[in-house]
């Protein structure tokens, strides 16, 4: 494989500075996590926090990111001058009550944002006196300067588990799997992409908690965690944290797959992986994987003729650009690399990861295939990432760059198609394609190769 | 109260102008309680017969998630060219980089400036910076985007967070100035200081006053006209170069000389009374006239305003035979639209002034309104001046409006009042929530993303043409109606009154 070219900073040197100034902003702030809960059918967040704060975090995170759509009509305190001053529990109060009068949730998630964490606001107080009157009420402490939204995505989960699904001692449900996986509404393709890991897990005979999205059953799913079998992160980090209580909460194991499989390939080995590890009759494992590729290959096969046909005429791509959140970076350039036969070039991950997590995750870049891999960079200022790449020399090769809205001027500028897979995605409508799994995979080359002949015709 | 320059932070519009945010009335008592506002100017007595009283502002326990000031400020400052607009905040604020990108881009493309994104920098403060102050960051943040950009101005913008930590950012700006050598024009837009988002026009106006207007005087050029508008395309050259004048279009997308400029026109209008903090800092500081007739919504109206730029700028010989001509020019497509939109029944949601002149137009275009839907109301403007009274002047024109609602565009309210008015269609100012409520309602909806499209003679062919386009997909929107509701208790599900829940709680 490629190594990285000299003329870009060593992983960790320079462009990653997780708490200097920012341009190009890849991920929204620990209250934009809000979205999580508006991803949980029958949930609505309560948001204690300025006036613009959670509109401005879903219009950036749903809005103009894929234009999601989705359900907004948010409570909020909007805090004004008064709060400010005076403190601000006691609104949060009326407005907790008001929302119990006007709106109907079958849970309600408290969410504070900075202002309250800064002047003191007293928010378990208020909450708790709602929940000891049997209200579905829980709070999580989302403030913006504390994190980002996949470390309050946690937050929330966490607050849910605890307050609301709360103690369990009783038997767990042999094949019952809860799911942690992609990032809801940041990743713009998480509708589809929950639906079809849904899909094939039942497929192989599991039952699946999924929790978030429109094939999720709502807050009864979420009281159906305890008595899960095992939980299943699935993502390079995100889910580990909240794996690691459920096993100390409810004794539960875990298995994480930090590659989301894309492609029958990787996905069969995927299912396999799940199947043994839930200790499943492979006999049926067996017949649902063989029913999926005589699907799917076909239409790879069909494929071919465009993949090898093609080559010249459309100058197919040959070196992979990679720069996303960190669980989509390493499966599509997984797949672009085994199953494509790309090179990996520069594989970037933008959402600041935890340092406990970086390095797995630069192990798995590592193992991306056998008897290969990549270095990932781990990079949130998008103009030195832009600024860096442009200066690569791609001497005898045809970059593709799967990234963001951000991008496209890097894409210009290298003459390479611009596959937009991450948060901010001006330029996608997304509803319920998915990237993954065995559809989504076919799926994604039809996207790629439109965008690579749109390229070569339109230019 | 004259408009201080002195001072870094602009006034809120509560402050100055008594802004409300929360009423529920016919739109005739609201002009008439608003008139209080303007004392002895209007003629009225306080507490005397012919009305005005101070406005009452309703309250409600039930609040949704709003906007704010900052989002204003930094996404007007963020469209100046050669600018680099710092947000001072932890990341979070800066969630609207994406979006002030795909605008400032969109603007890019129909001004024929470089394709290219906005400079945008986020100074990412942490919860580290909550404790030990967040100074340093900024003049990082400073310095990068000067060795980065060498942009021509950088604009730093506050959050709730750096006011709340009490970070001295005009200290800051005023050293790294000196250092660097261009200006840094700070911001000051916390969110939680004006409970009306509409108080950062008067944010980044105040900055563009304070900082980037030419100072010294020239000679005034006497064919240029400062436009402040909202956004979108320049509608206005085409009335303005029959008359001999230029347009100097500012606001909503400028140059940083056309900013400079300012001070040097002839005369100001405002395309919007809510952005005229701007207009009355440049008459009160450079003596540049601004002109206070009625906003150029209906043919009336655009009349009126002709004659008043014809009149500052001594252009009233030509004036009369372009009112003549531009009538006579759109006269056969208005006929058409009229028939076409006859029987039709529209509901407006803008905010305060923008709101006034879409309801003219639309009652200009046959269409009737008995209802619409204000984000605020500014019971005055900084002028002090009557003429800029847009509601009063509506309510003579065209009539009362049975139903006005003053809301910081609540989902739940708006969700009553569209219940209340069954309209045919609904025309609003891009926004978050009204767009899709009404659509999941079931009602074809216009949203005017590009708020000159309503101005002027052919603004009226412009909104009566989109609005045939929309009406055709009822089909979809009921489809979709018909197969989702929203998550509303029962009775605020069938509720027709937007403040049923204020005066609900008033009683319990």
């Amino acid at each position: 494989m490629t190594p990285l070219d000299s003329n870009l900073p060593a992983p960790d040197a320079g462009i990653c500075n997780g708490s200097g100034p920012l341009e190009q902003v890849r991920y929204a702030c620990s209250l934009g996590a809000l979205t999580s809960v508006i991803a949980i059918p029958g949930a609505i967040p309560i948001t204690h926090c300025g006036p613009g704060c959670a509109s401005k975090q879903f219009h950036a995170l749903s809005g103009i990111n894929a234009y999601q759509g989705g359900e907004f009509h948010v409570p909020s305190t909007n805090i004004g001058n008064r709060e400010v001053i005076f403190g601000g529990a006691d609104r949060l109060d009326e407005l907790i009550a008001a929302t119990l009068r006007v709106m109907a949730a079958d849970l309600f998630v408290v969410q504070s944002g900075c202002i309250p964490g800064l002047i003191g606001d007293d928010i378990e107080s208020v909450v708790g006196k709602y929940r000891k009157r049997g209200i579905p009420i829980v709070h999580a402490e989302t403030s913006g300067y504390r994190g980002n939204n996949f470390t309050g995505h946690e937050a929330i989960i966490r607050a849910i588990i605890d307050q609301f699904v709360g103690a369990y001692d009783g038997p767990q449900e042999p094949g019952l799997v809860n799911v942690w996986s992609v990032l809801p509404y940041q990743n713009p393709f998480w509708r589809g992409d929950l639906e079809e890991i849904q899909r094939i897990l039942e497929g192989i005979g599991l039952t699946v908690n999924i929790l978030f999205g429109p094939s999720c059953a709502g807050v009864a799913e979420w009281q159906a965690i305890p008595r899960a079998a095992f939980n299943l992160v699935l993502s390079p980090w995100l889910g580990l944290a909240t794996a690691r209580h459920l096993e100390q909460k409810y004794r539960q194991r875990f298995l994480h797959i930090p590659a989301i499989p894309i492609g029958a390939k990787l996905t069969s080995a995927f299912l396999r992986q799940v199947a043994e590890f839930a200790d499943l009759d492979p006999g049926p494992v067996e017949t649902f994987i063989a029913r999926e590729e005589k699907r799917y290959y076909p239409f790879l096969r069909d494929f071919a003729a465009f993949y090898a046909g093609c080559t010249s005429q459309y100058q197919l791509p040959s070196h992979l650009v990679v720069i996303s959140e960190s669980a989509y970076a390493l499966a599509i350039t997984r797949f672009m690399v085994d199953q494509l036969g790309l090179e990996p070039r520069y594989q970037l991950v933008t959402e600041n990861p935890p340092g406990e997590f970086r390095g797995a995750i630069r192990a798995q870049f590592r193992n991306l295939v056998e008897g290969g891999g990549a270095e990932v960079i781990f990079a949130e200022d998008g103009r030195q990432i832009n600024r860096s790449i442009r200066q690569a020399d791609f001497t005898g090769q045809l970059p593709i760059v799967f990234g963001s809205t951000w991008e496209g001027d890097l894409a210009r500028h290298l003459g390479a198609p611009l596959v937009e897979i991450g948060y901010p995605a001006t330029d996608e409508v997304v509803l319920s394609r998915s990237y993954v799994g065995y559809r989504g995979a076919l799926a994604l080359i039809e996207r790629i190769y439109t965008t690579v002949v749109r390229k070569n015709t339109m230019a | 109260m004259p408009i201080n320059l002195k001072i870094p932070e602009a006034e809120t519009r509560e402050q100055r102008l008594g802004t409300i945010t929360q009423w529920e009335g016919s739109a005739a008592q609201l002009a008439r309680d608003s008139a209080f506002s303007y004392g002895c100017a209007k003629g009225c007595v306080t507490g005397g017969p012919e009305g005005g009283r101070r406005l009452c502002e309703q309250n409600s326990p039930f609040a949704q998630a709003s906007m704010c000031a900052e989002t204003i400020a930094v996404t007007n400052a963020t469209i100046i060219q050669d600018s680099v607009v710092i947000q001072h905040s932890p990341i979070g604020c800066a969630a609207s980089q994406s979006f002030t990108c795909r605008y400032y881009r969109d603007l890019a493309a129909q001004r024929g400036w470089a394709l290219e994104d906005p400079q945008s920098l986020c100074s990412n403060l942490t919860e580290r910076d909550m404790v030990f102050g967040g100074i340093a960051k900024l003049e990082q943040a400073i310095r990068e985007a000067w060795d980065r950009h060498h942009p021509r101005v950088i604009f730093v913008a506050t959050s709730c967070a750096s006011g709340i930590i009490g970070d001295d950012v005009d200290g800051a700006a005023q050293r790294l100035e000196a250092e660097i050598g261009v200006p840094v024009v700070t911001l000051h837009c916390e969110g939680f200081k004006s409970k009306h988002w509409s108080s950062g026009w008067d944010v980044i106006e105040h900055g563009i006053l304070r900082r980037l207007v030419k100072t010294e005087r020239r000679n005034r050029r006497q064919d240029l006209v400062n436009v402040i508008h909202l956004g979108g395309p320049d509608v206005f050259t085409p009335l303005l170069a029959p008359l001999g004048l230029r347009v100097n279009l500012v606001m909503g997308g400028s140059s940083l000389d056309r900013l400079a400029a300012m001070s040097e026109a002839a005369a100001t209008v405002t395309m919007c009374f809510v952005l005229s903090y701007l207009a009355t800092g440049l008459e009160q500081e450079y003596g540049v006239p601004e002109l206070k007739a009625p906003l150029p919504y209906g043919l009336a109206a655009t009349d009126a305003w002709l004659r008043d730029i014809a009149r500052a700028t001594g252009r009233e010989d030509r004036v009369e035979t372009v009112i003549a001509s531009e009538r006579a020019r759109i006269a056969p497509e208005l006929a058409r639209l009229r028939d076409r939109l006859s029987g039709k029944k529209g509901f407006v949601a803008a905010g305060a002034a923008f709101a006034h002149g879409l309801v003219a137009d639309l009652r200009e275009l046959g269409v009737t309104v008995d209802s619409a839907y204000s984000f605020h109301h500014d019971p005055s403007t900084d002028s002090g001046d009557p003429r800029q009274d847009s509601l009063t002047y509506l309510v003579e024109t065209w009539g009362d409006i049975p139903h006005f609602t003053v809301s910081p565009d609540q989902h739940f309210q708006a969700h009553a009042a569209l219940k209340r008015s069954k309209p045919d269609f609904v025309i609003c100012r891009h926004s978050g929530t009204m767009a899709v409520l009404a659509a999941r309602l079931g009602i074809p909806v216009l949203p005017i993303f590009y708020s000159n499209d309503g101005l002027g003679y052919e603004g009226l062919l412009t909104i009566g043409r989109a609005i045939l386009r929309v009406l055709p997909r009822q089909r979809f929107y009921q489809d979709v109606a018909s197969h989702s509701q929203f998550p509303y208790q029962p009775w605020w599900r069938d509720q027709t009154n937007p403040y049923a829940l204020s005066a609900d709680s008033s009683v319990a």
